[in-house]
């Protein structure tokens, strides 16, 4: 028993520490961006607090010779995209799932087909839709060529979540709703999808966040008009600047924001039909 | 009406029902009993159109439905699990079918309400509208499967082993409640259970089924005194059935003789049965009186039921010889662990099976029928 | 009644004769079409278009539909580029194995050692929280961190352990073998977290009851148990690890180049067809990468 408890303590030392490894950067970027500017590089020392770097973010600075990130265009564009793509993918994944509640032939090469599509490093699947759009004379942009491979390579993801779901629902409760005349698509509407409803919640957000940060498959097949992800990578090839710094710690805070109302949403109804039920247990009380 | 002709269906070649003919009457309570896997969910599955047949036919009202999908077919089904809708609250689940429906859905709210209401009061459960499903009790939850059901009117309403999941007192009162609910709407019910009190109490008709085929339909009372096979026999958990084989006048088994009725002497008998209360038993080596016959065996223990006392003997080949006691008919008598008795029955109510099960005609039979 | 009765079943038998209707035995195919359609269109062809392409000719700024094996020998006959392959596969070992060791004791501690279900869901939450940065910000924030000034160097001189800054901490393979274990780390720690976590309890208890010793409990339960759990982040980790090239980019001031960063280069030359043939040995990589580890475990099943 002494045993156990010496190793429990040390694992949660050790945990302890992978967790500062894990953040380390992310607190070392979060000084950083607090740095001078806009003579102040990304490095160590800090010169002196300010918060230039994020006015420069948010287009409040005077022009310098650093240019501002292009955070308008690239930023819309990256949401619009990952919000396209999250709505495909979960239809699909909801879809190719719901096929899959029913044994059929050639099950297994369709699940690894749909699973390849996250498999398949991005770079070699840019490659290769690059190749077909130059050989076919296709335009490519990031809402034609670029958008389908982000459905290739979240629709996978959303499939083996919906997958999980599927797997855990009751068919007899579609049945019973089936046996009292209602047809399937309606069954659908109307009982499946509000029970599914939160697996889908968490497949969208799944699609949206791996769209939104993707960039391999994006930087050959987006073509001129840049998404977020290749205007950072652009950086890369030049100086880079704190700004850049400042842009993570705002957008991390933004995906916080967003976590916690999902999270309040959630809670919130639960809370409410916890609330409906027992309200009426006291109106028959 | 509903009309089963030939019905067969296998699962990856094995089959679970097969060659099943049966016609289900209008207003009447028919009883399905099986043991489980005997097919007796399968073949309700086929009927609601949930499985379709390898071959064979069902028609309803004279009409072929034997592809069509379950919510063309106007048939009820109440499940095992009672599979409620869970985001829904009770009024809304009994309310989906009628509101939901393809064909003649209700539209008219009022009416919807009117007529949920009408049967939540028919199922007792009057006020409980409002309630979300995961707060009411498994009993009440019972009642919302079959509200809901039943509010549509089905042309005939299955139910899967609607009391298996319920508690012995719940189970006895839905038993009683079942047969008045369905008697007040004269919809016809087939009852699957895998209980022979059950099928007993409940069914005006009662389908015995094994192994994936009809053995026996019949009025229960006639099955139960009249069993056509002896699966059926060991089924209704009410006879004591002796494995052995027939010699002109005697059957011989676990090394004793008991007499034959006089109907089967020197024909081929495979099963003996006797009821477990037909059974008189006395000290060791006491010689039966005429038109009776005797067993020897050795008592274990016994059970009291309250009405009844079941006493279990031990035959010499291991088999379990069970007799029971109406304390009404008789004082309970006891009996020293180990000790050997003569149990004795009336030669006149031993069936007799062939050894390939089916019941040979006695006396016993014809009094019966 | 006798007359509709016998008017209906031959009316209504007829179309019920050959069986169940076309949508009720191929409804599935309806729901897997447009799924079906779209990763062939957009996975199966592009992949194919690849092989194809690399034995096309290249010319300066073009390729020309005419089958050679040209890009083919170069690519194994260059010093540089088969350098590149061998170099991607010592950095994936590396970073596979590195993770692996990493990840193992977090996840040991997640999935079995805290079994109140709130402060795991919370520990596995800190692990996904740096997620929400940018991957190509969060590969940059290590500059800063490795640096001959960067934060590493400050803590060490300012604790007193070494005297002189550490120069190969960036722009070397060691950052770049840093940066990727701290991104794809989390790849690991999560499935294997998770197979931990479904172990029942009372097995344990019934290993300790039996007089068994931690070591021994962990050697012949814990990790065989935990292993479809190490594969699948094995997988995770080498799909991406095997098609990186924007750590080793960010991070090595251009000296590393894997066969990612060759691609990328390549296609900026608009030479196509060498960038297929690369494209093609990585894809041949990857799939016998996965095959092996799929041997070990079914996908399918383990979820």
């Amino acid at each position: 028993m002494n045993q156990n408890t010496a190793i429990r303590t040390l694992l949660a030392f050790y945990t302890a520490l992978f967790l500062a490894f894990l953040y380390g950067p992310f607190v070392v970027m979060a000084i950083i961006s607090f740095q001078q500017g806009p003579e102040g590089g990304p490095q160590f020392p800090i010169i002196e607090w300010s918060t230039f770097w994020y006015q420069h973010v948010l287009g409040f600075a005077p022009p310098s010779r650093v240019a501002p990130l292009p955070i308008g265009e690239a930023l819309t564009r990256s949401l619009t995209l990952a919000f396209a793509t999250m709505v495909v993918s979960t239809v699909l994944g909801t879809l190719t799932a719901q096929a899959f509640r029913t044994q059929f032939k050639g099950s297994g090469f369709v699940f690894y087909l749909v699973v390849l599509g996250m498999m398949v490093p991005g770079v070699l699947l840019g490659l290769g839709m690059a190749l077909v759009s130059s050989q076919f004379g296709i335009d490519r942009n990031w809402w034609s060529t670029a958008f389908v491979l982000h459905v290739v390579y979240t629709y996978p993801f959303a499939f083996l979540v919906m997958l999980a779901i599927f797997n855990r629902f009751d068919k007899s409760i579609e049945e019973a709703a089936w046996a009292l005349g209602v047809p399937p698509g309606r069954t659908f509407r109307k009982i499946t999808f509000p029970m599914i409803f939160p697996g889908v919640l968490s497949a969208m957000l799944f699609a949206f966040t791996l769209s939104y940060d993707e960039f391999p498959r994006t930087l050959f097949t987006g073509g001129r008009e840049v998404t977020m992800p290749i205007a950072i990578y652009g950086t890369f090839a030049v100086e880079i600047h704190p700004n850049l710094f400042a842009f993570g710690v705002l957008t991390t805070l933004f995906s916080f924001a967003l976590l916690t109302v999902y999270g309040v949403l959630m809670s919130a109804s639960v809370r409410r039909a916890r609330v409906r039920a027992t309200g009426m247990q006291e109106d028959v009380a | 009406m509903m009309e089963l002709i030939r019905l067969t269906k296998a699962y990856k070649g094995v089959p679970a029902v097969r060659d099943v003919s049966l016609v289900v009457q209008e207003d009447e309570y028919l009883t399905l009993l099986g043991p489980s896997g005997s097919g007796k969910t399968t073949l309700l599955r086929l009927l609601s159109g949930l499985e379709k047949p390898d071959a064979g036919q069902i028609h309803l009202n004279g009409e072929d439905v034997t592809y069509r999908p379950p919510y063309l077919r106007g048939l009820g089904i109440v499940q095992q699990n009672y599979a409620l809708f869970p985001h829904l609250s009770v009024e809304d689940n009994v309310a989906f079918g009628l509101r939901y429906r393809l064909i003649d859905p209700v539209t008219d709210d009022s009416e919807v309400k009117r007529r949920v209401a009408e049967t939540l009061e028919l199922v007792g459960l009057t006020g409980f509208g409002g309630r979300m499903v995961g707060q009411i009790s498994g009993g009440q939850k019972q009642r919302v499967s079959l509200a809901r059901t039943l509010v549509t009117r089905p042309k005939i309403c299955l139910l899967d082993e609607p009391l298996g999941a319920l508690d012995a007192n719940l189970r006895e009162r839905m038993t009683v409640e079942l047969r008045k609910i369905r008697a007040t709407l004269g919809v016809t019910f087939l009852h699957v259970t895998g209980n022979e009190t059950e099928a007993l109490a409940m069914g005006d008709r009662m389908v015995v089924l094994d192994k994936g085929g009809i053995v026996q339909a019949d009025r229960p009372d006639a099955i139960f005194s009249a069993p056509s096979d002896v699966r059926v026999a060991r089924f209704v958990n009410t006879y004591n059935v002796l494995t052995g084989s027939g010699q002109d006048s005697v059957f011989r088994t676990a090394d004793q003789l008991v007499s034959l009725p006089e109907e089967a002497h020197g024909r081929e008998v495979g099963f003996y049965a006797i009821r477990q209360d037909s059974v008189e038993i006395d000290a060791a080596g006491t010689v039966p009186e005429p038109g009776r016959t005797s067993l020897q065996a050795t008592y274990i223990t016994s059970e009291f039921l309250g009405s009844r006392f079941i006493y279990i003997f031990r035959l010499p080949d291991g088999g379990v010889f069970e007799v029971e006691r109406h304390l009404s008919h008789s004082d309970p008598v006891t009996y020293k662990g180990g000790e050997t008795c003569s149990l004795s029955w009336n030669l006149a109510d031993a069936l007799v099976f062939d050894p390939s099960g089916a019941a040979l005609e006695t006396n016993a039979f014809k009094g019966a029928a | 009644m006798d007359g509709a009765a016998v008017e209906t079943p031959i009316a209504s038998s007829v179309p019920s004769r050959d069986g169940p209707g076309f949508f009720q035995r191929h409804g599935h195919l309806l729901l897997l079409a447009p799924g079906v359609i779209w990763m062939i269109l957009f996975l199966v062809i592009p992949l194919a278009m690849m092989v194809y392409v690399s034995f096309w000719t290249q010319t300066t700024f073009a390729i020309k539909p005419d089958l050679t094996l040209k890009s083919w020998t170069t690519f194994f006959a260059s010093e540089t580029y088969f350098g590149a392959l061998l170099r991607t596969l010592r950095i994936w070992l590396t970073v596979l194995f590195l993770t692996f060791l990493f990840g193992y004791p977090t996840a040991l501690y997640i999935g079995q050692f805290v079994r109140n279900k709130t402060v795991q869901t919370i520990l596995l939450v800190a692990c996904v929280i740096p997620f929400w940065t940018s991957f190509l910000i969060r590969v940059l924030a290590w500059r800063p961190m490795l640096g001959k000034e960067g934060a590493i160097n400050i803590l060490l001189q300012g604790l007193g352990i070494i005297d002189q800054p550490i120069e190969v901490l960036l722009f070397t393979e060691l950052s770049v073998i840093i940066g990727m274990v701290q991104i794809y780390v989390v790849f690991m720690v999560g499935p294997i977290a998770f197979m931990l976590a479904r172990i029942d309890d009372s097995l344990f208890e019934a290993a300790r009851d039996l007089g068994a010793s931690p070591m021994t409990i962990f050697r012949k339960i814990t990790f065989p148990l935990s292993l479809p759990g190490v594969v699948v982040g094995a997988i995770f980790v080498s799909v991406m690890v095997l098609g990186e090239f924007a750590t080793a980019s960010a991070l090595s001031g251009r000296k590393v180049n894997l066969l990612g960063n060759i691609i990328v280069t390549q296609v900026g030359s608009l030479k196509w067809a060498f960038a297929a043939v690369i494209g093609v040995v990585l894809t041949v990589v990857m799939a016998s990468v996965i095959t092996v580890l799929l041997r070990v475990v079914n996908l399918r099943r383990e979820l």
